[in-house]
């Protein structure tokens, strides 16, 4: 089980700190900054990916049968790495929305 | 006596990083009082503490904090590595430099 919380540790602090990489990224791009803001959305998936890693294999352990027993920690986990993929999907969204904005120079 | 708040998404991992640095600090001979909350919590929680420790998944709450703390107490980030690992003398460390070697 200790080498199981690790795993888990470690998602939940990477996918946390992409979701933090994007909420920067919607900041930097809601001031001006579009190429910080996509920047920072590329840095984001570089933890995003890592705590995908060890999550998909935690899932081939299972699927092969080699699976440890689901924790309402790993729940946590998965729910803070869904919670930071919807953000980026929303954040990609709008720095877009924002970088049309800067342009017609309204705010 | 020093008071330690931990803070992320529920408060339940870091509730687990908060045992292991109740550890460290009885290891150290140090008297804190160590505990976490889900970040909605700290608003309620932020009069009767010396240091506040965010955990990496709410990182982006830093400067809101700051802000709410009238950067009276510090508030810091945890270091990801130390908490993919659960260190808890590292995060201990981090939360006595905070507030200078303790109180």
């Amino acid at each position: 089980m200790e080498g199981l919380e690790e795993k888990i540790f470690t998602i939940i602090s990477n996918v946390g700190t992409a979701k933090g990489r994007y909420v920067a990224a919607l900041n930097a791009s809601k001031k001006g900054d579009i190429s910080l803001a996509n920047q920072l959305i590329k840095d984001g998936d570089k933890f995003l990916i890592e705590g995908h890693k060890i999550h998909s294999k935690l899932v081939q352990q299972e699927a092969s049968g080699e699976g440890e027993s689901i924790s309402l920690l790993l729940i946590h986990a998965e729910d803070q790495f869904m919670s930071a993929e919807t953000v980026k999907l929303l954040v990609k969204e709008l720095i877009e929305v924002y970088g049309k904005i800067n342009k017609l120079g309204i705010s | 006596m020093i008071h330690i708040l931990l803070a992320c998404a529920s408060g339940m991992s870091t509730s687990m990083v908060v045992k292991n640095m109740e550890k460290a600090a009885r290891d150290k001979g140090i008297e804190a009082k160590i505990w976490a909350v889900p970040e909605v919590e700290v608003e309620n929680e932020k009069d009767h503490v010396d240091v506040i420790l965010l955990g990496p998944q709410v990182s982006f709450l830093e400067d809101e904090v700051k802000t709410m703390v009238n950067n009276k107490i510090p508030v810091a980030v945890i270091d990801m590595m130390d908490y993919g690992k659960m260190n808890g003398e590292a995060v201990l460390n981090q939360a006595l430099e905070l507030i200078g070697g303790g109180k």
